[in-house]
């Protein structure tokens, strides 16, 4: 992992746990997998808090342990969920959008929880919901409904079972293959008349099992099974989206839809991370395609095709039974993404004779100056100096090929080339940069405005009072009075700077998901061949 | 044969012309009017000037007064030898190394290089050359103050001039951009009619192509170009929209499919995959500085102006 990457982790510690786990978090970051004693020396604080800390971080899947060879057991911080924390709102908005109001609220409790029982967080949920629906003068849900929903989300697989993991045990961790269907598997629950989830009488009951599994040789009990949201899930769903949004872009809606329905039919069927997805026959996606597309037979068949021939070459035929069977190229739309996104940064920063510049090596891979210029139709002089800017700035390399031994500037030919994969990496590491300054500015931003933030928290506070004595309206002016106009206005403007940084950082994580996603496809794919 | 009194005559011209070059041959030194007359009485006055004056306006013989006063015609010697008469060995071997060089041209190093001559003499002998309109120089597009030296009468070749796209030497910058400017135009708003369509899908792509052909009409319509491009020409600017990422390319075989390659080129306005990446929408995606800027330092993001500028603050 990357300084800028640590330096991201630190400030989202910071940002979201307080300085101490910052500074425990950072000594880890720093040193590496570490005994808890030596890290409380190292960060000088008392074992017990030191303890403490530790505990929620691995509540909250950012601290993993394993034991090392002279058998102490030590912490290690996972860099990448760390990271992750700032993708909560787009976990939370995808379940949303996938199964409901209910999935969003489950899926940001157990987010916010880190580990839950179901009975917990459903109940919770449920709470939440009717709470809301109270207000509205609406009728209240069951646990049940949330319930269900829970079971959705445990079917395909965005929330799972926390691996048990027994410091006793000889091997103290068990890795659970992450196809094992038991991870997925939801106990009954049982539900009162009222809709409400009965509470179990305390925690030493726990060992009796309250529930068994019907299905399966194993026993399952619920106590003691915590769930977590299963993050590659939503990566998985967020990496279709993206190459469906691509083309939607690029071709259409429709031609997206079609596409859509391609990925979500192949999904069940294929394993996680293969770079080409399980064929599908065109009546399979003609039969799924939501009826609200209105698209025809011959239609569909017409965007087929488009799709196969269009150059990103994502969308391919592989057979012709069932009206022809069609496969989904996930790894050819990771690196059609990848590109798109370095151009769109080579265009945004060297000016667009440079994006053509830039173009013509990622398709034609190695070039002499000369042949680029004439390629490009760009005159030697401004061709000379693009090549140098994006040269030092490392977006193009150079390979020196020398005719003679000694390596002479005359006899030798240099041939400028892209390495795309160099190319992520080094912008992944600015985007890095850049969301570290956009942290550090909001976190700027919030620290000058403090006491005016703070004077606000309460005046809203006694207000919230106010409102539940049932005081009048009068009353409530006075305490709304007491910030003034002016104050108004600055509130105002804190909000939306820390909204734009926000959005911002929203924004650099897509293209930091993207990077990343591709970088990881390329390196398994060279690790398979 | 209806056509042979129409080309006897020429038939006969050209006999002439050859036979007094090969009268010119048999005698080096010279051959007078009167020799070819009587060489040949069997064509009139009229049929021998019209004869020599082609001759000699194509530069095959030369009209030279003979040391007897007599004007003599001599068979004008089509190598180095014969044109640079009168001049030494030098100017012989430059002539030839220029002239080896063929359209491409040849740098005066080379020449000094290849003649083992002193640089002050190569000068004198290729100025000479000049005024007497054997050689010419031509400015390089390669490099800006190189000059090459060819024979006067060859046309430079695509490499030195640059071709349509250089005007002496400077290329033209300016023009391919108002050409790749208006392809694009073209086929954006052909692939806009075309959407506005509603047709079925492969339809309505196939009405977003052009052909180079059409493109090449398009332009030379619009008269934005001063010299006369080629279909060619005109792919070159639409290769560099391929570049830009604006612009995809199908090749199809020929409706009617004889002809040339039987392949027709076809270009078509692709929209982009992604709106502007994330990292660009905030300033530290094209900050200059972002290298030197960091927490406490000189530069930091909390005294950023381009920030400060973004957030409006
Ligand atoms: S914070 Fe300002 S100076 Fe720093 S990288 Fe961003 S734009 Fe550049």
């Amino acid at each position: 992992m990357s300084n800028s990457a640590d330096k991201v982790c630190q400030l989202l510690l910071r940002e979201q746990f307080g300085v101490v786990a910052e500074k425990i978090g950072c000594c880890l970051l720093r040193k590496g997998p570490c005994p808890l004693s030596w890290l409380a020396n190292e960060v000088g604080l008392k074992l017990d808090k030191v303890r403490e800390i530790l505990c929620f971080f691995i509540q909250h899947n950012l601290v993993m342990y394993e034991k090392n060879k002279r058998g102490f057991l030590e912490y290690r911080m996972a860099v990448k969920p760390t990271l992750w924390r700032c993708r909560f709102p787009k976990y939370i908005y995808c379940a949303k959008t996938l199964y409901g109001d209910a999935a969003e609220l489950l899926v940001e409790e157990i987010l916010h929880h880190g580990q839950v029982l179901m009975n917990d967080v459903v109940q919770r949920v449920t709470d939440r919901l009717n709470e809301a629906l109270r207000e509205s003068g609406q009728p209240e849900i069951s646990a049940r409904v949330v319930y269900d929903k829970f079971c959705s989300l445990a079917r395909t697989h965005f929330i799972m079972r926390c691996t048990t993991i027994s410091a006793e045990t000889e091997n103290s961790t068990i890795q659970a293959p992450d196809n094992d269907h038991s991870l997925y598997e939801v106990p009954s629950m049982d539900i009162d008349g009222d809709g409400r989830v009965k509470r179990k009488r305390s925690l030493d009951e726990s060992d009796q099992p309250v529930k068994r599994q019907k299905t399966g040789d194993t026993t399952t009990k619920e106590d003691g099974i915590y769930w977590r949201v299963n993050l590659d899930r939503f990566h998985q769903h967020f990496r279709d989206q993206a190459i469906v949004a691509a083309l939607a872009s690029k071709i259409d809606k429709k031609a997206s839809e079609v596409l859509r329905t391609m990925l979500r039919l192949s999904e069940v069927k294929s394993a996680s991370y293969a770079p080409v997805t399980t064929p599908v026959s065109f009546t399979e996606i003609f039969q799924a395609l939501p009826k609200e597309v209105g698209l025809t037979r011959s239609v569909t068949e017409q965007y087929l095709a488009l799709l196969c021939e269009d150059s990103t070459e994502i969308v391919s035929k592989v057979g012709n039974s069932g009206g022809g069977m069609y496969s989904v190229n996930i790894y050819k739309g990771l690196i059609s993404l990848c590109k798109a996104h370095v151009e769109s940064v080579v265009q945004e920063r060297f000016g667009s004779k440079s994006l053509r510049i830039f173009r013509v090596l990622l398709q034609r891979k190695h070039l002499e100056q000369k042949q680029i210029e004439d390629l490009a139709m760009v005159p030697a002089k401004e061709a000379k100096e693009i090549l140098y800017r994006m040269f030092a700035q490392r977006f193009v390399s150079i390979t020196e090929i020398s005719k003679t031994p000694d390596h002479a500037p005359s006899r030798t030919f240099y041939l400028f080339t892209v390495n795309l994969q160099q190319v992520a990496r080094m912008l992944i590491q600015k985007c890095y940069q850049a969301m570290a300054n956009a942290l550090i500015k909001r976190e700027a931003e919030t620290m000058e405005h403090r006491r005016l933030l703070d004077k606000q928290e309460r005046v809203n506070a006694i207000i919230a009072t106010l409102e539940q004595t049932g005081a009048d309206e009068a009353q409530k002016e006075e305490v709304k009075q007491m910030i003034t106009p002016a104050e108004k206005t600055k509130l105002n403007q804190v909000k939306e700077t820390c909204n734009k940084l926000d959005q911002a950082e929203l924004q650099l994580d897509d293209t930091i998901f993207i990077l990343e996603t591709f970088i990881f496809y390329t390196e398994r794919e060279t690790c398979v061949s | 044969m209806a056509t042979a009194p129409k080309t006897e005559p020429d038939v006969e011209a050209v006999d002439l012309e050859t036979r007094i070059i090969a009268l010119c041959h048999a005698n080096p030194d010279g051959v007078t009017d009167v020799i070819i007359q009587d060489d040949m009485p069997q064509f009139d006055v009229k049929q021998r000037v019209t004869a020599i004056n082609r001759l000699l306006s194509t530069g095959r013989i030369d009209l030279l007064k003979s040391s007897s006063g007599k004007l003599v015609y001599k068979l004008k010697d089509p190598d180095a030898a014969g044109l640079v008469k009168g001049t030494d060995q030098q100017e012989k071997l430059v002539y030839q190394i220029i002239k080896d060089s063929g359209n491409k041209g040849i740098w005066i190093r080379d020449i000094r290089y290849k003649s083992n001559l002193l640089l002050t003499q190569v000068n004198k002998i290729l100025k000479n050359l000049e005024s007497k309109k054997l050689i010419k120089a031509v400015k390089s597009v390669a490099a800006a103050k190189k000059k090459v030296y060819m024979l006067y009468n060859l046309e430079p070749d695509r490499s030195v001039t640059g071709g349509a796209w250089y005007s002496d030497q400077d290329f033209e910058s300016e023009f391919v951009e108002v050409l790749n400017q208006q392809c694009f135009k073209f086929l954006e708003q052909k692939a806009l009619s075309a959407q506005e369509t509603k047709i079925d899908p492969i339809a309505q792509r196939n009405a977003s192509f052009a052909s180079s052909e059409d493109m090449w009409k398009f332009i030379s319509e619009l008269g934005i170009s001063k010299i006369q491009l080629s279909v060619e020409d005109i792919e070159t600017i639409l290769d560099t929209l391929i570049y830009d990422g604006k612009v995809e390319q199908s090749i199809v075989a020929k409706a009617g499919g004889i002809g040339d390659s039987g392949q027709v080129k076809l270009y078509r306005y692709v929209s982009p995959l992604i709106p502007p990446t994330g990292l660009m929408r905030m300033p530290c995606g094209s900050c200059p500085v972002s290298d030197k800027c960091y927490e406490g330092g000189a530069i930091s993001p909390t005294t950023c102006v381009y920030m400060k500028q973004w957030l409006d603050l």
